[in-house]
């Protein structure tokens, strides 16, 4: 039996994983569709080149906090209940869409390469961005759902 | 997972105990969140997680769980 302070903990951490994963995402699909990254595009300028490595940094981290759950810093009894049956779920779920929304946007880029003409980068780029937004934001959407009414 | 064909009475099961979902979610060893989303019936517990369901609550899984009748 658990103690019901660790549960209280888990559930607490759980529901600001899940608002900062769903801030996170959005964020990240904004900086994106809003100030269009030409990365892969144009000479390697500093600019460019600042944009790319933050662009991996960001994708970096929100891969790593969607793989681990986010609970790197929890000990290990609230960690297995933050990840508990339920988020193991949601993360396949997650993982599946963005599996599907990179076929669908590497196919669509490959049959009108015109498009990265009007959504700016490279092909790469654009097909990693929207999966991985894609993944966090069902995974935060799953669990801000498993939280309702609880 | 989600099922909807498949019943769970596990909130009036926790209700009949004056149980809370974070009494039973501490009893069972699990988040509150996931006996959320089994009362919901957004989620389908692992066979293991229903059986402790069941020993918690000291009843049978098929107390807690049923298929309609006619579902093969």
């Amino acid at each position: 039996m658990q103690s019901r302070n660790v549960v209280e903990i888990a559930d607490r951490n759980s529901r600001v994983r899940a608002y900062v994963m769903a801030a996170a995402g959005l964020a990240f699909l904004l900086i994106h569709v809003v100030f269009r990254s030409y990365v892969g595009m144009g000479p390697e300028t500093a600019d460019v080149l600042t944009r790319r490595v933050m662009w991996v940094v960001n994708v970096v981290v929100l891969l790593l906090g969607l793989s681990t759950g986010g609970g790197l810093l929890n000990n290990r009894e609230i960690r297995a209940l933050v990840n508990d049956e339920v988020s193991q779920g949601n993360y396949r779920t997650s993982v599946i869409l963005g599996f599907w929304v990179a076929m669908g946007t590497a196919l669509l880029l490959y049959a009108f390469p015109n498009v990265l003409a009007y959504i700016g980068g490279d092909a790469i780029y654009n097909t990693v961005t929207f999966s991985v937004a894609a993944a966090v934001l069902k995974f935060a959407y799953l669990e801000l759902r498993a939280h309702r009414d609880a | 997972m989600t099922h909807k064909e498949l019943h769970n009475r596990l909130r009036e099961e926790r209700a009949r105990r004056n149980l809370t979902q974070a009494d039973l979610a501490t009893m069972v060893g699990v988040s509150r969140k996931t006996i959320n989303t089994v009362e919901n019936g957004v989620f389908i517990p692992s066979t293991v997680l229903a059986l402790r369901l069941a020993r918690a609550l000291g009843t049978s899984v098929e107390e807690i769980f049923q298929l309609p009748g006619k579902v093969p």
